[in-house]
């Protein structure tokens, strides 16, 4: 009898879940997903006044970010491509959606697909530096992309809406099934509740898709263009094709996750995208971790839930709740706070939180030889 | 052509606080092979100290620059002892991150210490117009680019004439061979932190008689500071000046004739063309590529 699970084919070894731990896991998230909300939105009282009203926009928030953060992290950790365009991408989704949604007035759920093909053909066109350059200069040369974008934007905005932001109108439900329904025919998605069962299904099938892209042959072209790409070249890896493909799959990620959350938030002004977005997302997947799905997950989640959970810790410590400085500044000091956790993760553990909770488990399952 | 004058000239003096912060961008990526991408966050720490000493303390301009570019230097070898030491041999994009990392802390302590307020220009220089062909220019802009275009080749003439200077140049050649020879690699790195800070610093000083308001946007001139580096190309200390010139000048007159949306397009437009055109930049010796 076999003293463990051993994988005696590739198809095996090639699944998403090849363990009956992961199963599990599998089970409880896919559980808590679902019941998550419910529990959040009915007024559930758990102890030492944790916000759980504030989680629900966090949540939402995180989610939608979360599909810019893996793509981000497919480009720069799967395949190498060191890239800083993501927020000019999100700034591209947003003037799509803009264009389509409220000046055109076309329905939300024609607009996302929109974003999604647009998006991968700007990707084409972004995936032009990276074919000439790499590393550092490809580094620079996506730098100016959030400058002509939101170059762009301005123009766009003045144009369209003048000096105001520009309002997304509230999609709604078609009213093909009779329990969803508010009076009128469909179902307003207005509130955090609904919004969440329409971003979550959306983040959930984007992160399948891109972790399925992994496991096919073009994922492992993308691995050997990391590893070196005129070296992949000689052994029919093509790199043309694979850099042009992964900036297309991953610029129309980010350009949906732009508009989906221009939806969410309804209103985008002039100041919506300042530089620091560009910095926000390198925040996310070093927080959470290079090259995996995983590691964005917990970068997104701890970017908008780090802020709320440190806002908490300081209302709930005795000392701490005295001090006037700290809750003037919070926003300010929350920005020092990622700055200096950047630093520290970089220097003393560049996995991230997924490497972290790779340890964690590798420590539970050696226990008790674990060291 | 007045209006010519005008704008060339202050985009001269634009482009000299450019070459100062390009200088400290590639001096350091010339020795430790490290992208600061925090250079704009250090240039508006020198400006808020020096608007400090100037606007408050009521220095006089020269003792106020000594003053910023020591303090600065000093945060420099922090950065390398305290940070970058740790990270040799890490990925690029890695210690890329640890720069922006270091950018997001001094915009918190910024924001906590001085707030979001917007201050007035310094006052440390005289603003009296003087007469160039007919056209009326501001008297700060040639001491800028004066001063600026002094520390400069000051320190040009320190890395190809001093002893220290030749060790630079040899660690950035060779390191191996270099640290056979008996030269600290490490003492070399903590200098090129000390000089480009310290470089940082005084354009930080520069830039805040230059600027019309202080506050947090300072920073982005570190960004747009990048496609100068580039142009002149990353490993050139000419090109570094000749680079910060160029595009300070375009970026100046660009913004003069078409209005400032087109501002912070410009240097970037200018970087994706030399990119293009030629990566290596005016005076960059060509990366070669290892299969």
């Amino acid at each position: 009898m076999a003293s463990e699970k051993f994988i005696t084919e590739y198809r095996q070894d090639m699944r998403i879940i090849r363990t009956r731990p992961q199963r599990v896991w599998a089970i409880i998230i896919a559980v808590g997903l679902i019941g998550l909300p419910f529990l959040l939105t009915n007024g559930w009282s758990p102890p030492a006044n944790l916000p759980w009203g504030a989680w629900m926009t966090v949540i939402n928030l995180s989610l939608t970010a979360i599909i810019g953060a893996a793509a981000f992290n497919l480009l720069v950790g799967n395949t190498g491509q060191v890239s800083l365009a993501h927020a000019g991408l999100l700034i591209f989704g947003t003037i799509v959606s803009g264009w389509f949604g409220p000046v055109l007035g076309w329905n939300f759920w024609l607009v996302l697909p929109i974003s999604l093909l647009l998006g991968a053909l700007a990707g084409l066109v972004i995936a032009l530096p990276a074919l000439r350059l790499k590393g550092l200069y490809l580094l620079l040369a996506t730098l100016g992309i959030y400058y002509f974008g939101y170059f762009v934007y301005k123009a766009f905005l003045i144009a369209n809406v003048g000096f105001q932001p520009i309002i997304f109108q509230i999609p709604r439900v078609p009213g093909w099934f009779p329990w969803l329904n508010d009076g009128d025919t469909g179902l307003a998605v207005s509130n955090n509740f609904r919004w969440y069962w329409v971003i979550m299904p959306i983040t959930a099938l984007s992160l399948l898709f891109m972790s399925n892209i992994i496991r096919t042959s073009e994922g492992r072209a993308f691995a050997a263009v990391k590893a070196r790409d005129t070296a992949s070249s000689l052994v029919g890896v093509s790199p043309v094709k694979s850099k042009l493909l992964v900036f297309m799959v991953t610029s129309a990620f980010v350009s949906m996750s732009g508009a989906l959350q221009s939806y969410f938030l309804s209103a985008r002004g002039e100041d919506s995208y300042p530089f620091q977005i560009t910095l926000d997302y390198a925040i996310m997947i070093v927080l959470g971790g290079f090259s995996s799905i995983l590691g964005a997950v917990f970068g997104a989640l701890f970017f908008y839930g780090g802020p709320v959970w440190i806002d908490w810790i300081r209302q709930e410590t005795p000392v701490l709740r005295d001090i006037t400085f700290l809750t003037s500044y919070r926003s300010e000091i929350n920005l020092a706070v990622f700055g200096l956790l950047i630093v520290v993760v970089l220097v003393r553990s560049p996995e991230g939180l997924s490497g972290a909770w790779k340890r964690l488990k590798a420590y539970f399952a050696k226990w008790p030889y674990s060291l | 052509m007045d209006r010519f004058i005008t704008l060339f000239a202050s985009g001269l003096s634009l482009g000299a606080v450019y070459a100062l912060v390009s200088l400290g961008f590639v001096l350091v990526f010339k020795s430790t092979r490290v992208l600061n991408l925090a250079m704009g966050e250090f240039l508006m720490i020198g400006t808020y100290i020096g608007y400090f000493l100037i606007t408050y303390l009521g220095f006089h301009f020269i003792p106020a620059i000594l003053i910023v570019a020591a303090i600065m230097g000093m945060l420099g070898l922090f950065v390398h002892y305290g940070v970058m030491r740790n990270l040799v041999g890490r990925p690029f994009f890695a210690i890329v991150l640890v720069t922006i990392g270091i950018a997001i802390i001094i915009r918190g302590v910024i924001l906590v210490v001085a707030g979001p307020i917007e201050r007035p220009r310094m006052k440390g220089l005289s603003a009296m117009p003087v007469d160039v062909l007919g056209a009326k220019v501001e008297v700060y802009n040639f001491i800028i680019l004066g001063s600026a275009l002094a520390l400069v080749l000051g320190f040009y003439l320190f890395f190809r004439l001093s002893r220290l200077g030749l060790h630079m140049r040899a660690v950035a050649e060779n390191l191996q061979a270099s640290s056979a020879m008996g030269i600290s690699p490490d003492r070399i790195y903590a200098l090129a932190w000390f000089i480009s800070l310290a470089m940082a610093g005084a354009g930080g000083v520069f830039f805040g008689h230059y600027t019309a308001s202080i506050d947090l946007n300072l920073a982005a001139i570190g960004i747009r500071a990048a496609p100068a580096a580039i142009v002149g190309g990353l490993d050139s200390i000419e090109g570094a000046i000749v680079g910060g010139l160029v595009v300070g000048t375009l970026e100046q007159l660009g913004a003069g004739y078409f209005g400032a949306d087109y501002r912070d397009v410009i240097p970037f437009l200018i970087l994706t063309i030399m990119l293009y055109v030629k990566p290596a930049g005016l005076f960059g010796s060509p990366e070669l590529v290892r299969i």
